[in-house]
């Protein structure tokens, strides 16, 4: 052939595979639609995450106060619509004698900290707002890390069968056998807790001092961002596995299919074939399992950071760990960011539930805590 | 003669995972950065005594002699010392391992008990309001992280109302029972209802995503099984309906469901893991996080080993019973 493909065409070539195969057709675009339409959960869902989303991408524009500055004068103020009460215990010397003195002061709520405040006088709200961000990043980078390598893994095994498959499954075998949780903790465990501090763009652009200041907001805000890596690799390699087996579920039926053998008649190699024609087939079912994991790895987010296995301070997870030194004085540390990630989990799982409804893929709601 | 087969090759596959896990266990040690011996070694430690805990240690040897000898140590239930207490690492982890079995045992038995009533209701009443009542529990139940619930309970029911306690676990059911051969029925009766009062929290904090999982699952496994052709056929029979549901659409909703229990095994293990964090529950759970924390290796392993063979065992025990149910699945 006369055509040369250079590295660029080449390149090109797979940025065109891959759009390829990440095409939705139109009928899957009216299911999905229709069931939207009928759903009234699902809009919840939609509502619910985009509130997330919004808080997460916004935090530094929305949050009342920087999450971080501590105020121990203003420590443990209850949410608004509750006063505390708070017991304070002083020796005074009373006509020459020792006497204790019980007083009780009351503690208002102020409208600087709308959830209250904690231990260390940092605001709850802020620190729920940019919570959002460790939650969504978490979930949707350990779900595309576990997506290529689980996807990676069960297409090879589906499509070749045989032996590669006996192989890999009795790997995915041993993987399942220890418990997601169980295995991130040994690997945080050995691996420490590293963490990327990565730059706020919006506070790095210099848009964010001038909003703030216009809309009377206390500032400056953190200009980084601490992002956990090993948290990030370490979900991503315990939950690769229910990806592996969905995968291999479908390349094991598509490979069967008339277009693929046509396909490898017209000499197509095993690489274009799985990419070009078994993996667009097979995204439905991968799309709904990693909907389904992002809650679930924001849930195994959420219980590393509380047992302390993160390399962020900014989590729900650590907060709730935080709020549970004070559960008899100051209910709220404890509760607002459970409530933030119920919501937030609860919106991810009506959003699954109508992709599910929706494609009708035949998977269960694989995945878990 | 095929189960027989089946169960023999079940079995095999299960032995094969058993060695996989055993593996990656050992291997888990040479992806750790740093040296174990300075788990052991004091810091001002001089060469030569850190040579000399290498070797007791047996850490100077070539890898895979460390690893025959590991395996064949493990087949005789040798998992080591532990290096911070140097108590036989077997016993610290066996000894761990009832407390962890109640644990699961009776949140799995609050899970049953609640869900596959509330999921036949939930079926059988499709749009009324104890099916958007199940519905919402269940939804709920999936997704919240069942440490926090556990944090709530322990909020309202032990701080404010005092009902139960925070933490801890009293008598072990199995003392309970010495205690009953020991000194009468008295004390037995004090002990097993201290250990209910001790376990209740817990296991219903464990027990809820199990209730809510399985809850949906029973519902749509209903659901499916009523619209069949053969609950049409059962009907037109004659036979009353609560047989049509329980003794024929209910059993096969059931086959499914016990599957998805045992493939969830690992995540109630992994949710005892952090519900013993919260209620201070002396289990294996509670070991692990201490282990990692000071690096004891022996315990790390032995605790992963024990915890990956529980859940062979279980699907290997769950996989015989779903072809003794289902014979389809034995060709």
């Amino acid at each position: 052939m006369a055509d040369s493909t250079g590295p660029l065409d080449r390149l090109f070539g797979a940025v065109d595979r891959v759009r390829g195969a990440l095409t939705v057709s139109p009928r899957t675009v009216r299911n999905l639609k229709s069931e939207y339409r009928t759903s009234a959960l699902s809009k919840v869902g939609v509502a619910l995450i985009l509130v997330v989303v919004f808080m997460a991408v916004f935090a530094p524009f929305i949050a009342p106060q920087n999450p971080t500055t501590q105020n121990l004068d203003n420590g443990r103020l209850p949410p608004l619509g509750f006063t505390q009460t708070e017991q304070q215990t002083q020796t005074q010397m009373v006509n020459g004698s020792i006497q204790t003195v019980n007083t009780t002061e009351t503690v208002n709520a102020t409208l600087a900290h709308p959830l209250g405040t904690n231990s260390l006088g940092q605001d709850m709200l802020a620190r729920v707002i940019y919570g959002a961000r460790t939650s969504l990043l978490v979930g949707l980078l350990g779900t595309s890390l576990a997506a290529l390598l689980g996807v990676s893994v069960g297409l090879t095994a589906g499509y070749y069968r045989g032996r590669v498959d006996d192989t890999l499954m009795r790997f995915a075998d041993v993987s399942l056998a220890f418990p997601s949780l169980v295995l991130a903790i040994a690997l945080i465990g050995v691996w420490g807790r590293a963490s990327v501090s990565v730059p706020d763009p919006f506070v790095v652009a210099g848009v964010v001092d001038p909003v703030r200041s216009a809309l009377g907001l206390p500032t400056p805000m953190p200009d980084t961002f601490v992002l956990p890596g090993t948290v990030i690799v370490v979900v991503g390699l315990v939950n690769w596995v229910w990806f592996a087996r969905v995968a291999r579920g479908e390349a094991l039926s598509i490979r069967e299919e008339e277009f693929v053998k046509a396909a490898r008649a017209l000499g197509a190699d095993d690489a274009r074939v799985v990419l070009r024609h078994v993996l667009p087939n097979a995204t439905t079912p991968i799309l709904v399992l990693a909907t389904i994991q992002v809650a679930s790895i924001i849930l195994l987010e959420s219980s590393l950071s509380f047992l302390g296995f993160s390399g962020t301070t900014l989590s729900w997870g650590f907060d709730i760990a935080q709020g549970r030194a004070y559960l008899a004085s100051a209910w709220w540390i404890a509760t607002v960011p459970g409530l933030a990630i119920v919501l937030t989990v609860v919106g991810i799982n009506l959003v699954g539930d109508w992709l599910r409804d929706a494609l009708d893929p035949g998977i269960e709601g694989e995945g878990g805590m | 003669m095929a189960y027989g087969r089946f169960l023999l090759k079940r079995g095999l596959q299960g032995v094969l995972v058993v060695w996989g896990v055993v593996t990656v266990v050992f291997g888990l040690r040479f992806i750790t950065p740093g040296n174990p011996v300075n788990a052991v070694a004091p810091l001002d430690a001089s060469p030569e005594l850190r040579q000399r805990i290498a070797e007791e240690l047996g850490l100077n040897r070539p890898v895979y002699v460390q690893y025959a000898d590991y395996i064949w140590e493990l087949l005789h239930g040798d998992m080591g010392y532990s290096y911070i207490s140097s108590i036989d690492a077997s016993t610290i982890v066996l000894s761990k391992l009832p407390a962890t079995l109640e644990l699961a045992v009776a949140s799995t038995v609050v899970a049953i008990v609640l869900s596959i009533p509330l999921g036949v209701v939930s079926a059988t009443r499709r749009h009324e309001p104890a099916d958007y009542a199940a519905t919402s529990f269940s939804l709920v139940g999936i997704s919240t992280p069942n440490f926090w619930l556990g944090i709530m309970l322990v909020l309202l029911l032990s701080v404010e109302l005092n009902l139960f306690p925070t933490s801890g676990r009293a008598f072990g059911f199995y003392r309970s029972f010495e205690l009953l051969f020991a000194e009468g029925v008295g004390a037995f009766w004090a002990a097993i209802t201290g250990w209910l009062w001790h376990i209740a929290l817990p296991a219903v904090t464990l027990g809820t995503y199990f209730t809510a999982l399985v809850t949906r699952l029973t519902r749509s496994g209903m659901l499916d099984e009523l619209g069949k052709q053969y609950v049409r056929a059962t009907r037109a029979k004659g036979l009353p309906e609560t047989l049509v549901r329980y003794r024929h659409a209910l059993k096969n909703t059931l086959i499914p469901v016990v599957t998805v229990l045992g493939l969830q095994m690992g995540t109630l293990i992994g949710g005892a893991v952090i519900t013993e964090a919260v209620f201070s529950w002396p289990g294996l759970g509670t070991t692990l996080i201490n282990a990692i924390n000071a690096r004891d290796w022996p315990i790390i392993q032995g605790t992963l080993i024990v915890i990956g063979v529980g859940f062979v065992l279980v699907n290997v025990l769950v996989d015989a019973l779903y072809a003794y149910l289902d014979p389809q699945v034995v060709e």
